[in-house]
């Protein structure tokens, strides 16, 4: 999987750059030493930083490298509870994925989870780039202020934060009900947030992209403390607006970090399973509010249809791998310009 | 030059530590674990000084003092060995189990419900007691629940309790209102629609409390009307919800989800006990120990007890009750015990008279039928075991736990409750069940 030449960041330095630049610097060793010193550099391949990360690649490849194997081989085997005690499997091909990509239901949680994905990232992204402007222009105190709320949001657990936002929508004795009947927006008492689909996963798009918010906005401040002050001072002195500084001077700058955490938001909110498991056991119609993660561990822990759940699990994996890599290549295109 | 050799010095080190934490682990559980014993699968005999095995039990069925009572009859047997008990919760415990009882660390005796023990004795994830029967009750065991731990003539599942459903109700509104309580199926739905109609003013009220997802309760309507949920045809199964007898009772379902349940349409049973306590409640179907749990000193509201009674659900003419879904236990020994010695013990000590005899007294029934007699206690026993003489179980497949598991029931009962058709939610429901029974 080619991610990109030299531009992309993290990719290994070619060894042959590193001699030319070593030569140039004037050394205060004496002159045998330096020129054995150019023999021994131009000869050998720098092979250090190979031997230096070797031992955090193996761990991956291990640790990420082997369930991944076994997920796809799971996918073509038949392989349910009595397997998962002892029996043997039996080889099925191409039969699990057959199963699935013919199964309109799996169609349905597809595109539900694409939408939600999509929305989730426009949300986190764009609201996490309006959190990160406004830290910017505030004073030092509210902004202190506004980075701990987002610090203490993005400490909370998933799992908790999912049961305190349950809480409070919840259908009999939760806070928001009691406040909008309250405050007179209507009768909410009793109304369940959670029974249509659309006013649940508004409630899971609530947690997801409140939990999401603080990373973007952290981010994206660092970026933009970076751009140097004298360039926004010249766009105004050339007569540039406000919406036109923010889109040639800010954004253009900040586009390669944009891009990564959109990157990673996508990976993120498309495989999101805590929120919305949490909150099917709280009400909801399951079968109209799986996505795909929750899909796959009904399918496969729940009904014990392992191989079934490992073939959903491998389309996700390779859906993610696909989406991300469109981004990558604009990043690195974006970079090389 | 200098920063390589620190980094190649602090990677080595780096390296040497890990390696020195791991293989003291590994010397430290070694020197625990006494000599081989002639079992072929338990590294550790039961002479081995320190050997805990691990006692899952779920939900609230067994008060911690039976457990106490059985921790202490085993240590009797075995003074050096020692039992960890972990109370698990009924939501999600079969994903649990199956992880569990296919690790290598898997715990070694195990509670099952009646409804996934089947799925489990099929894997083979529990130890084959076919040979220990005898020893622990033989004939006088509960025919109904060891059937639920026998798969392919060998027994697996000790019975542990069973229970039946009943209705505890406020007996103060019940009287305020005028009603008796009820003898037909008919009168307990009326009742329940007058309770609402009287205490609108209580918000949230339920005349009967009947959350969406709450597919134990609904099945009594179904049984009533000569409906069920699926019948074996042959070799395969069939799901039966759409048959018009079936369709007649999940629109007795229907009605009092509409006209006499203020609980939340999507919402479980899990918290009923909190309604009820609250005063929201004027009649709720539950096991046995619902009274108990509502009466607890701890999370009920004890206060209430001179305002509750209970009955066992009505049938069609006086005098009788409707089936009622038969609940209950087996404890099972993980194929992958390895203590598989003790294990027994344990699951000799809970099935055995002493401990079952506790369990009658406390209301609930027993899994030995000599025992049956001594079932006393307050008025929820008593109407328990009216219950039970008319029960009625699930479906016995062993993929019924992938029913139970893909919530089809609980999915079907929601779109009932916020208004879908019956017959077309019925009829989806019948789909998904018929495929996932047969396999």
């Amino acid at each position: 999987m080619a991610i990109g030449s030299a531009g992309a960041p993290g990719a290994p330095a070619p060894a042959a750059p590193a001699a030319p630049s070593t030569s140039s610097r004037p050394s205060p060793h004496p002159v045998d030493g330096r020129r054995q010193g150019l023999r021994r550099r131009r000869r050998r391949p720098n092979t250090l930083p190979y031997a230096l990360i070797a031992p955090a690649v193996a761990a991956l490849v291990v640790m990420l490298g082997y369930p991944l194997l076994r997920l796809g081989i799971l996918s073509l085997q038949k392989f349910g509870l009595r397997q998962q005690f002892g029996q043997p499997p039996d080889w099925v091909g191409l039969d699990n994925y057959h199963r699935i990509l013919t199964d309109s239901y799996f169609w349905d949680v597809l595109w539900r989870t694409v939408t939600f994905a999509m929305v989730n990232v426009a949300l986190t992204i764009g609201l996490g780039l309006l959190v990160a402007l406004l830290m910017r222009t505030v004073g030092r105190g509210m902004r202190l202020l506004v980075g701990i709320g987002l610090m203490l949001a993005w400490a909370m657990p998933a799992l908790t934060a999912t049961v305190v936002w349950q809480w409070l929508f919840d259908t009999q004795y939760g806070l928001v009900n009691w406040a909008f009947t309250k405050v007179g927006i209507g009768d909410y008492q009793g109304h369940s947030w959670l029974s249509e689909p659309i006013s649940f996963f508004m409630v899971a798009t609530i947690i997801v992209v409140w939990m999401g918010i603080p990373f973007v906005a952290f981010t994206l401040f660092a970026a933009m403390s970076q751009i140097p002050k004298e360039i926004e001072e010249a766009a105004c002195i050339d007569g540039a607006g406000p919406w036109q500084r923010f889109r040639d001077v800010t954004l253009s700058m900040i586009k390669p970090v944009l891009l990564i955490l959109t990157a990673l938001s996508v990976l993120w909110d498309f495989r999101v399973f805590t929120q919305i498991y949490v909150l099917q056991r709280a009400g909801g119609i399951n079968r109209e509010t799986n996505l795909l993660g929750v899909y796959a561990y009904r399918i496969s822990i729940g009904e014990n249809r392992f191989d079934v759940g490992a073939a959903i699990a491998v389309v996700m994996v390779l859906i993610t791998l696909l989406l991300t890599l469109v981004y990558l290549r604009q990043m690195v295109r974006q970079e090389e310009m | 030059m200098k920063l390589r050799h620190l980094a190649a010095i602090g990677l080595a080190g780096t390296l040497g530590l890990a390696a020195c934490g791991s293989s003291s682990k590994d010397s430290g559980s070694a020197g625990t674990t006494a000599a081989p014993s002639p079992e072929t699968n338990a590294p550790a005999t039961s002479a081995a000084a320190g050997t805990t095995i691990r006692l899952w039990l779920n939900g609230e069925d067994t008060k911690q003092e039976l457990v106490d009572y059985a921790i202490a009859e085993f240590k009797k047997l075995h003074p050096e060995a020692d039992v960890q008990f972990e109370r698990q919760q009924w939501t999600g415990i079969v994903e649990k189990l199956t992880t569990a009882l296919s690790s290598s660390d898997s715990p070694d005796v195990v509670e099952l419900g009646n409804t996934q023990a089947q799925a489990f004795e099929a894997a083979g994830a529990l130890a084959d007691l076919s040979a220990q029967k005898a020893e622990l009750g033989g004939d006088d065991l509960l025919q109904s629940l060891v059937e639920a731990g026998t798969y392919d003539g060998k027994f697996f599942g000790v019975p542990y309790y069973a229970g039946a459903r009943i209705v505890v109700y406020r007996t103060d509104l019940f009287e305020k209102a005028g009603l008796t309580v009820p003898t037909t199926l008919d009168e307990f739905i009326a009742a329940g629609v007058k309770l609402k109609q009287d205490n609108a003013a209580t918000p949230n009220f339920s005349g009967i409390y009947f959350p969406g997802k709450y597919w134990y309760a609904a099945l009594p309507f179904i049984w009533q009307e000569g409906g069920d949920i699926a019948v074996q045809d042959g070799g395969a199964w069939k799901g039966t919800l759409s048959s018009a007898a079936s369709v007649k009772g999940l629109g007795m379902v229907k009605k009092i989800m509409d006209e006499a349940s203020g609980a939340p349409k999507d919402g479980d049973e899990s918290k009923d006990y909190v309604a009820f306590c609250n005063g929201e409640v004027g009649m709720l179907m539950g096991p046995g120990w619902k009274l108990g749990q509502i009466l607890n000193e701890k999370d009920g509201c004890p206060a209430m007890a001179d305002k509750v009674g209970a009955f066992a659900l009505p049938g069609a003419a006086a005098g009788t009750t409707a089936p009622a879904f038969l609940g209950g236990s087996n404890l099972a020994i993980s194929a992958k015990s390895e203590h598989q010695e003790l294990a027994l013990d344990l699951l000799k000590i809970m099935a055995g008279k002493g401990y079952q005899t506790q369990f009658a007294q406390a209301g609930t029934i027993p899994a030995l039928k000599s025992l049956l007699g001594q079932v006393s206690g307050d008025e929820a026993a008593k109407a328990q075991a009216v219950a039970a003489l008319n029960s009625r179980f699930v479906p016995s497949s062993e993929n019924w736990a992938g029913v139970e598991a893909s919530t089809v029931l609980p999915d079907m009962l929601v779109s009932i409750a916020q208004g879908g058709d019956v017959q077309a939610a019925a009829t989806q429901a019948d789909q998904a069940i018929t495929s996932q029974l047969n396999g």
